[in-house]
């Protein structure tokens, strides 16, 4: 059928001119591919190549487009602020990982509330003004207090530990002045208990007397992925969406500044999923909380606008990341203007601040110093798919947690090279047109739209969640690279090729900038339990209680917004924990499926 | 060991880190190896995989972790098998584990430690040996 | 495995300690030398466990519901053992077992024993193997035993059907609702649960096993009852439990059931023996391999050589030593 389809738009001329292709083809097969075939005895070349054939009968303007037209195959935007401004950023030396009052700083986060305090202070001091970009520490991401049995080693670790209102305020006591809240934006990597940092954040912004509808900010809202991907989940994913409702909800209501939601494809695809499967899931996720926004009664032209994603992709294979781009731009213009009816262009595009890249996974621990080049080509991908060139991750990211002064600096260098001096994001779309990368980028597209088909008949993202078809898929894909780098039909350089003990071991130094005191760590946990102890023996418990029993009675009507109870909660010193635990024993909690 | 004999590992994620890749590619690869493989999914802790453990009666156990708490975890495990007498299971840890802590880590008891990227039939060959060993 | 170590295996689980419990488990399930006398010693402190199967499709929620099960039982004051069956690769001989993942709720309860199996293929199947590891749990002290397996292969079937009572798991949505269901699994049930029943179309998969007991049980007094459960939130469970001790009562123990049972278990452990008695003398005498060649070789043909090789089975051979080995366990009859 789609053979007729691009028969019937082929005019005479094109069509004679495809035949000369064809039996030109033909020969070049005959002539110079048949012999070498013959002589390396293979029965088909291991390479390609694409002709005007591939593309009989595509139509650009409906596939493709100008950059910043629908269906943003070609690109977002025309002219994109950091382009505008590049010059002026390498005149002035821009660090986009120390933030300026337009941007967020570095993510980081450790210790207790006021251990991350002192360091922002210190940052500050430093002139790195960017608003808070915080990870919080696993306990928090799982909607537990430091003082529960199930924190015990965690707490502080990977981010900061925030139990209560209180630890929110703390961070934010440095950002007052030029740095106020209504300056500055702030990022929430949280997920899970969004709802309950939303609120701290609207409730600091009254005790301030600031207008919440002045805040800006991204939460990472994206509790899908979290089931498929990351784990930090906590109820079931039917209640989830619930509570990501009342959310979007309430942040278009109140904070209408804010993103909505930072959603994820990057942490799918670390988790194994292949490139079909990442764009597949990441849609039906994003496809999931549009409905439930539309289900509220909001108009997805205007909340959809407000969703952002934080980075897609992941490999070394560096023209289909590029073909996967442009894939994910089109599919997910398509299922915002044909499924969702929207009419705003703004709503149709996937902002992200990252698009191609390597991915943490395709660093490897050998060598590390070869991750440099690895993560360069990532940065290539991702000039030529409209933004900066971003090369990431820094090349010790597997060695531990930390990266060094070294390795940042390289990371940034790479990518301010490819900036500046290389041309690479001259052109937009550079590949738009290519015989080859059209066909990719077609191919990719077809194959996530068979998987989201799939998901479509299963019930959609919730039920395919819940049966752990996401979960198990990506587990069985990542197996099977491992089995592929194993059995060395795939190669990677330094782990399963050019190993031998005439390959060197390039060794550099790994100075860490000290971003706390190891000390201060060790004891972080303690002091943060010993807090919490005190918050609570201080507040009013009563009036605790009487808003967790508010809280549940309202949980429990699944057409009640919770937002005001939870911020009702927040600025009575209710703590994380207790109004998770409230929801936890209304929503029951996620349970994993077999593998 | 008879002839019915199956090597049974453990393998178990402590704390509340999520990241899972690691844990069932580790988890499929040795069942191709011959093993049976328990797996008890996210967020255990010491107490639940020492149980386990013993009540499964495997030959090793395998935790992996990659949110740093490596050290305070094994440390509590070790308590909690020793609670149960499953003092003698192998262990083994995987995940992002910095180079200075590998001492650590041994000095505990800990039999191999595998960072990233450790080929399947590494730790697959790794477990056969130190149970020859041991029997 | 030394005799005195058995020794040590068997006294530890009459005492109580889990370590011996799982230690002997493995043993016996891996048919470490022994293995068959160390049973023998625990046999008289045995038989005083319910033994309950618990077996559906795949999809089914099988394992949350044993461990709602096992969690109630818990709460009655019950101590329960589980068994948690699950396929070896057939390629590989390995397994993954992911069924303890569902039950973490009730992994640390120390009442509650959970035990993972593989269903290896080996020689005795599944069901032998199923059966002494209960037994163990029955002589640790456990008053109930759950096993649990997915409900697809015959030998799975088998497992549960020694059990004393047996719960059929079905789901809404699973397609055909029971028509999901392998053939011969459902005529085995004691009782019929509808799990998940929260979810829309479980009335109607009640109406369908309903229906279907109608036709099959005419004119019988003890239909297999229907029980609604939704396993992840506990509902319906306690009622499951109600239904599950009046059948444990009434179900199966008839003597004729006993009987049967008693009966299967006793030629099917003579069965493995015999096959394990002759591969391992054949193997090892190399005896196996010249069969077969001479069979390939058209020497000979695989008919006239099982008479010709097997031990003298004849009916007087075998009476002359029954009759002798029962007078040796049971004593003279008539006396």
């Amino acid at each position: 059928m789609k053979e007729d389809k691009k028969k019937d738009r082929l005019c005479p001329h094109e069509e004679q001119y495809l035949e000369k292709v064809a039996k030109a083809r033909e020969q070049w097969e005959e002539k110079l591919i048949a012999p070498r075939l013959k002589r390396f005895n293979l029965e088909k070349p291991n390479t390609s190549f694409y002709t005007p054939l591939d593309r009989a009968g595509s139509n650009f303007l409906e596939n493709v487009g100008f950059p910043g037209l629908y269906p943003f195959t070609a690109g977002n935007s025309p002219l994109e602020f950091w382009k505008v401004h590049a010059r002026l950023a390498a005149e002035m030396g821009f660090r986009p990982d120390w933030g300026g009052t337009r941007g967020v700083g570095k993510y980081g986060g450790f210790g207790t509330a006021g251990d991350y305090r002192d360091y922002l202070i210190r940052m500050h001091s430093m002139g790195r003004k960017g608003g808070p970009n915080i990870a919080f520490d696993l306990a928090t991401q799982c909607g537990l207090d430091s003082d529960s049995e199930q924190a015990l080693g965690e707490v502080g670790r990977v981010g900061v530990a925030i139990d209560c209102f209180q630890d929110f305020a703390t961070i934010y006591e440095p950002y007052t002045g030029e740095l106020e809240i209504d300056k500055v934006p702030s990022n929430f990597t949280i997920n899970a208990p969004c709802c309950v940092i939303i609120a701290m954040y609207a409730v600091l912004a009254k005790k301030r007397g600031i207008s919440p509808a002045a805040l800006r900010g991204t939460p990472q809202n994206d509790i899908l992925k979290e089931f498929i991907a990351r784990g930090t989940y906590i109820y079931p994913p039917g209640p989830s969406l619930r509570l990501f409702r009342d959310s979007l909800v309430f942040l278009r209501e109140k904070m209408p500044l804010l993103n909505v939601n930072s959603m994820g494809g990057y942490h799918i695809r670390e988790a194994g999923a292949t490139r079909e499967q990442d764009l597949a899931f990441s849609m039906a996720n994003a496809a999931a909380y549009l409905e439930a926004g539309v289900e509220a009664g909001l108009d997805v032209n205007d909340f959809a606008a407000l969703f952002t994603f934080n980075a897609f992709g992941g490999s070394m294979e560096m023209y289909h990341e590029i073909a996967f781009q442009r894939a994910a731009r089109r599919v997910y213009a398509r299922m915002l203007k044909e499924q969702f009816g929207t009419t705003n262009p703004k709503a149709m595009i996937i902002r992200q601040p990252i698009t191609a890249h390597i991915g943490c996974s395709s660093t490897t621990l050998q060598r590390p110093l070869n991750n440099w080049i690895r993560a360069a080509v990532g940065g290539i991908a991702a000039g030529m798919t409209g933004a900066i060139p971003g090369v990431f991750p820094p090349f010790d990211e597997p060695l531990g947690l930390g990266h060094s002064i070294e390795a940042t600096q390289m990371q940034f260098d790479a990518t301010r090279i490819l900036l500046y001096e290389t041309g690479i994001t001259d052109v937009l779309d550079p590949w738009a047109g290519s015989y080859f990368m059209e066909t990719l980028t077609d191919e990719i597209e077809a194959g996530a739209l068979a998987e989201m088909d799939k998901i479509n008949q299963m019930g959609g993202t919730v039920a395919a969640i819940e049966s752990g078809y996401m979960q198990k898929a990506i587990a069985k894909s990542a197996y099977e690279k491992q089995k592929r780098i194993e059995a060395r039909q795939d190669f990677v350089v330094g782990v399963n090729c050019f190993t031998s003990e005439l390959e060197l071991e390039v060794s550099i130094n790994r100075d860490v900038e000290p971003t706390y005191d190891p000390a201060l760590m060790a004891t972080a946990e303690e002091r943060q339990v010993e807090s919490l102890k005190k918050m609570k023996a201080s507040r009013d418990n009563k009036a605790v209680a009487s808003l967790l029993n508010t809280l549940k009675a309202h949980a429990k009507d699944k057409d009640k917004n919770l937002m005001p109870d939870i911020c009702d909660c927040v600025e009575n010193h209710c703590t994380l924990q207790e109004i998770c635990d409230v929801m936890r024993e209304v929503f029951g909690e996620f349970k994993q499926a077999k593998l | 060991m008879t002839d019915n004999a199956k090597i049974r590992v453990l393998i178990a994620k402590p704390g509340l880190d999520g990241h899972e890749r690691g844990a069932r590619v580790i988890a499929y690869g040795l069942r191709d190896a011959g093993f049976e493989v328990i797996y008890t999914g996210l967020r255990q802790t010491p107490a639940q995989i020492a149980s386990a453990a013993v009540q499964e009666d495997v030959d090793v156990i395998g935790l992996s972790i990659l949110s740093g708490a490596h050290l305070a975890l094994t440390k509590q495990l070790k308590e909690q098998l020793a609670a149960r007498k499953g003092e003698d299971i192998l262990l083994i840890v995987g995940g992002i584990i910095p180079e200075n802590d590998i001492d650590t880590l041994k000095q505990m008891g800990v039999a191999g430690v595998f960072t990233a990227g450790t080929p399947v039939s590494q730790v697959a060959d790794f477990i056969r040996q130190n149970l020859q060993k041991a029997a | 495995m030394k005799v005195n170590d058995w020794d040590k295996l068997v006294s530890g689980v009459k005492a109580g300690d889990v370590r011996s419990l799982s230690r002997m488990i493995t043993r016996v399930e891996n048919r470490a030398d022994g293995w068959k006398k160390a049973m023998q010693q625990l046999y008289s402190g045995t038989g005083r466990a319910k033994v309950v199967g618990i077996t559906g499709s795949p999809g089914a929620g099988k394992s949350t519901l044993v461990n709602a099960l096992a969690s109630e039982l818990s709460k009655r004051g019950k101590t329960v053992g589980i068994i948690a069956v699950d396929p070896s690769s057939p390629f590989s001989g390995g397994a993954l077992l992911g069924d303890r993942l569902r039950m973490a709720e009730v992994a640390v309860n120390p009442d509650i024993f959970i035990r993972s199996m593989a269903t290896r293929g080996a020689l005795g199947g599944l069901c032998q193997g199923a059966r002494d590891v209960a037994r163990i749990l029955d002589a640790f002290g456990k008053d109930i035993v759950l096993i649990e397996t997915v409900g697809v292969g015959q030998d799975e079937i088998e497992v549960v059907k020694t059990a004393d009572c047996v719960l059929v798991v079905c789901v809404p949505g699973q397609g055909d609702g029971i028509q999901a269901l392998k053939a011969g699994i459902m005529e085995i049930a004691d009782i019929y649960v509808v799990n998940k029943a929260d979810r829309p179309g479980a009335d109607e998969v009640v109406a369908d096993i309903e229906g279907m007991l109608s036709i099959a049980d005419q004119g019988k007094l003890d239909t297999a009852p229907v029980v609604k459960t939704s396993a992840a939130t506990g509902e319906g469970v306690e009622s499951l439990c109600n239904t599950l001790f009046e059948r444990l009562v009434h179900a199966r123990n008839k003597e004729q059931w006993l009987d049967k049972r008693v009966r299967e278990e006793i030629l099917s452990l003579v069965e493995t023996q015999i096959m394990e008695s002759l591969l391992c003398a054949w193997q090892e005498s190399g005896a196996l391999n010249k069969m077969v060649e001479a069979v390939l070789n058209k020497k000979a043909d695989p008919y006239s050589l099982v008479d010709a090789l097997l031990p003298d089975l004849s009916k007087e051979a075998l009476n002359r030593q029954t009759a002798k080995a029962t007078k040796t366990i049971i004593g003279p009859e008539n006396s």
